[in-house]
């Protein structure tokens, strides 16, 4: 191997995998012709190549040449990025600071010897928990960078017209910020149901000893495969109304059979067996044993209220796509 | 030194803009990159090769340029690059507006 072709495959190392034979061969065919011009060097005269490649330049900044800059998240969706972090920070923080309050008012850790490992170990955990969604976050937008097709954002730059400011927004387009907040928020949703059930828990401290309640009932977990089969469908529905941009027929007609299977699936978890456990077997030994059963009772609330806002904002969503399907054929009548 | 460094990326911002109308308008012949190059050079237009080679990869992807790997009088094979039809139409407009981009501009100098 001459020094041409380590050079050359140098730059190959940088280059994408699509683009690179051909840009290899170029270069290599370039570096020749130089070559040969002066002085009619040969590949023998090791000076001359050196000389040459020096003044072609380092390999990095040749192939970055051909392909421009490259990004993580780019700054096309860079703006959504930005506002769902601050969404989910900004989520996990209230609800991180709800949850200090509440635990540090049973245990009664505001003030005394607990108070600071108390406050420590609570604020640890919350910035852990903020940067695995942070992470998750950045996961889900750096997929979305690679699947997007380029050409539909400059498409909708090219087309921006200030009068739209004016206009009623067109039914029929798909809002990317949707379709991302409802992927994003679906990942989330799977990887805690599937991988961290137990965040969702109380958590206490008493006598210097920290306990963390999982509340979830074994119940929850036997619909988890519905769940899982639910939510994987949705992320699919949503990548492919990203790459789509507008509402169809089909694509209302899909949402609502998800929207209705959401449905469905929350008035069976409701009628079920409680999706709380908090009975006495749970909380022995722990200072809430005492009011294990008042517990069970405010908590067995929070299931119905999180799946009845779940049902309504379903509801909606049907009739709205109800609505719209009827509204076109009326319209192309 | 300062306005020396200024001056300098102020060229290269201006000088950016016109390659593309350089580049197209010495295409209407077939020519191999290096051979642009010196061309280019020839009349005056100094231009890097890691600048050279990706505008025409670009501008091939525009479809402003047609390209295929050849070997011509026994030489090794070389990528020749020519004007495509559109490349023409619109080298005819640019130069139509480089005309008139001129003459405001020295209008403007002078």
């Amino acid at each position: 191997m001459n020094l041409i072709d380590k050079y050359v495959a140098e730059v190959g190392k940088h280059l994408p995998r699509k683009q690179r034979a051909d840009i290899e061969k170029e270069i290599r065919s370039t570096l020749e012709d130089m070559l040969e011009e002066r002085n009619q060097a040969s590949l023998k005269d090791e000076a001359a190549v050196v000389a040459l490649l020096k003044e072609y330049g380092e390999p990095r900044r040749v192939a970055e040449s051909y392909i421009g800059p490259r990004y993580l998240i780019g700054p096309r969706i860079f703006p959504t990025f930005e506002l769902i972090v601050k969404i989910v920070m900004a989520a996990l923080l209230g609800a991180g600071l709800l949850g200090y309050g509440v635990s540090a008012s049973i245990t009664g850790s505001f003030a005394g010897p607990d108070f600071l490992s108390f406050l420590t170990e609570f604020w640890t955990g919350l910035l852990g928990g903020m940067f695995s969604a942070f992470g998750t976050i950045v996961i889900v937008f750096a997929i979305l960078e690679r699947v997007l097709p380029a050409s539909e954002f400059e498409k909708e730059e090219e087309k921006w017209d200030p009068a739209d400011l004016a206009k009623e927004p067109d039914p029929d387009e798909v809002k990317i910020s949707d379709a991302i907040a409802t992927i994003l928020f679906t990942v989330i949703g799977l990887v805690i149901f599937n991988l961290y059930p137990n965040v969702i828990g109380l958590f206490f401290g008493a006598d210097g000893e920290w306990t963390f309640i999982p509340i979830l009932s074994d119940a929850f977990f036997t619909y988890l495969p519905w769940i899982n089969l639910l939510g994987v469908l949705q992320i699919a529905f949503n990548l492919y109304q990203l790459r789509e941009r507008v509402w169809t027929t089909f694509t209302r007609l899909c949402n609502i059979v998800l929207e209705v299977s959401s449905i469905a699936l929350v008035i069976i978890m409701l009628k079920g067996p409680s999706l709380i456990d908090l009975g006495a077997g749970k909380l022995a030994g722990t200072p809430l044993a005492d009011v294990s059963d008042v517990l069970t009772k405010v908590m067995g609330f929070v299931p119905g209220l999180v799946l009845a806002i779940v049902l309504i904002v379903s509801g909606v969503e049907v009739a709205q796509m109800v609505y719209r399907l009827f509204n076109i054929r009326y319209e192309t009548k | 030194m300062e306005n020396e460094e200024l001056v300098q990326n102020m060229l290269l911002e201006l000088r950016r803009g016109i390659l593309s109308l350089a580049v197209l308008s010495q295409l209407s012949r077939e020519e191999y990159g290096y051979s642009l190059l010196k061309a280019l050079s020839d009349q005056g237009m100094e231009i890097d090769q890691s600048t050279l080679y990706p505008l025409l990869r670009r501008l091939e992807s525009q479809g402003l340029l047609q390209s295929d790997w050849r070997i011509v009088d026994e030489a090794r094979p070389r990528r020749y690059y020519v004007i495509s039809t559109q490349g023409k139409a619109v080298l005819a407009k640019l130069k139509m507006e480089w005309s008139a981009m001129t003459e405001t501009i020295n209008k403007m100098l002078s």
